[in-house]
């Protein structure tokens, strides 16, 4: 099922280890993480300290097209569009603006402004902005792109939880092939770094725990691994079907999304494996076609075992080197997918894998090829799939290609 | 209407707002250059640099011919009012 191309006409992102392609290709070179220990105060609460990777950035001192306040996250979809639109050097007036469309993944956007409306509401009894649920609505991050593009196409939100962005950039490449649209704007934004949200995951037990000041092991795969840390951030790419426009090219060549239906936060390697075959179709690629895979290697007991298991089973005939860059720059939720692509495109574009941490501990039940720093060189590297699997059971791959 | 009134809310709809550099005090509050949503935050954000609450029967954003002026005079008036 080889379908029309989708190229990646610009890409732009703010993660928490950088904002430039330069900056996030030397904290993967470097194993340089952004994860700190970060102390939370909730009055009438026992503090807690939780693993946290977050962005320099300031939102307040941005102007959103609606000239509203911005949520955090809105602020790093916009921010993120900007340096996208840059590098497209897309001349969004000479193209119809009904032609145009946004597809925005975050898993709870708005979470944060909502947690610091019901903040002053509840706790310090303060009056609340007049525009707190434009603010705080889930669809504000697309509806801004839409509002600074014009685009009149379409303007949709994902919510699948950790595949939202995966979602979002998937529906934008069925979108340009359909050929309902001559420009897609996607991606996703996440920000819900909020003490009551934070209360909320931790609450949860699927952040690494911290132990005598140190966090356990956030390492993906690792033997030891606890669990993630929370992260924040934004990547937006626009997709067009391919053109000459672009000398160094990058494409979108295969998606696939599916449901587990069946527990909400237990995955199902299964469809894990059924999503891979069928983004595999999709993209009219076999298994050898793919040099590397980019795991949603949470680090969590569970997640990683799982995929582990399913990729294997997806690759026995051609095993494959994958990685999990979220030691790095943490767990960016619904953004994930997105900022993923990031280390998908800056491996493609330098032949070089990101590498699993060193401080790995091998353990028995992953049986996979992980990179390390003495496999990372791929010369003849074209595709890359990027796994995303998310509570609630929505999964989804995407295979980016040069 | 005080003069340091009128240039403290030119001022906050200029820079915080973005709104439009041409007006006078007769400009009506709906010719500023902000739409129905950012007149609402404008008139918010009234409220909290004058450290005054201003009760909707003086000033609603939707009554649209309330000019800058009036608007003003409605602060003045609260200001001088003895706190409660």
């Amino acid at each position: 099922m080889n379908q029309a191309r989708v190229q990646i006409s610009g890409f732009g992102f703010i993660s928490p280890i950088g904002r430039l392609l330069s900056e996030f290709d030397q904290s993967i070179n470097a194993q340089q993480s952004a994860i700190e220990i970060k102390d939370i105060h909730i009055t009438g609460h026992q503090p807690f300290s939780v693993p946290l990777a977050t962005c320099d950035f300031d939102e307040k001192s941005y102007v959103s097209p609606s000239k509203l306040p911005c949520d955090r996250a809105t602020a790093m979809a916009l921010y993120s569009l900007e340096q996208a639109l840059n590098e497209a050097q897309l001349d969004l007036q000479s193209i119809e603006k009904d032609r145009i469309g946004v597809f925005w993944g975050s898993g709870m956007a708005g979470a944060s402004s909502f947690d610091q409306t019901s903040n002053l509401i509840y706790s310090l009894h303060s009056r609340i902005r007049p525009t707190s649920v434009v603010t705080g609505m889930p669809n504000a991050p697309a509806a801004e792109l839409a509002l600074r593009t014009h685009a009149q196409g379409s303007c949709i939100t994902y919510a699948c939880a950790c595949a939202s962005s995966s979602i979002a950039i998937g529906e934008g490449i069925r979108a340009i092939r359909g050929g309902w649209l001559d420009v897609a704007i996607v991606g996703g934004s996440e920000s819900m770094l909020t003490p009551g949200m934070l209360m909320a995951w931790n609450a949860l037990r699927v952040m690494a725990p911290i132990r005598a000041g140190k966090i356990e092991s956030v390492l993906p795969f690792s033997k030891d691994r606890s669990g993630f840390a929370m992260g924040e951030g934004a990547a937006a790419f626009i997709l067009e079907r391919e053109n000459n426009t672009k000398k160094k090219k990058f494409f979108l060549s295969g998606y696939a999304t599916n449901s587990d239906g069946q527990h909400m936060t237990n995955p199902q390697s299964a469809t894990q494996i059924k999503v891979m075959q069928s983004c595999l179709r999709d993209a009219g690629l076999s298994t050898k076609d793919i040099g590397y895979i980019n795991a949603h290697g949470t680090a969590t007991l569970a997640g990683d075992a799982a995929e582990a298991k399913s990729i294997s089973s997806v690759f026995q005939n051609a095993p494959v080197l994958v990685s999990s860059t979220k030691y790095l720059h943490g767990h960016l939720l619904g953004a994930s997918g997105a900022v993923e692509l990031i280390a998908c495109i800056n491996a493609l574009d330098k032949r070089t894998l990101p590498s699993n941490s060193n401080l790995l501990l091998e353990d028995p039940e992953i049986q996979i090829n992980l990179v390390n720093s003495d496999n990372r060189e791929a010369s003849d590297l074209n595709h890359i799939m990027s796994n995303s699997f998310a509570f609630g059971g929505t999964n989804a791959s995407l295979i980016v290609s040069r | 209407m005080s003069s340091e009134t009128y240039s403290k809310v030119i001022d906050l709809l200029k820079d915080k707002f973005h709104g439009s550099t041409e007006v006078t005090p007769q400009t009506a509050i709906t010719d500023l250059g902000l739409d129905s949503l950012t007149l609402m935050e404008f008139v918010f954000a009234i409220e909290d640099a004058f450290n005054i609450r201003i009760p909707e029967e003086k000033l609603d954003p939707r009554q649209g011919t309330t000019t800058l002026e009036q608007v003003c005079n409605i602060i003045d008036e609260i200001k001088a009012q003895p706190k409660s």
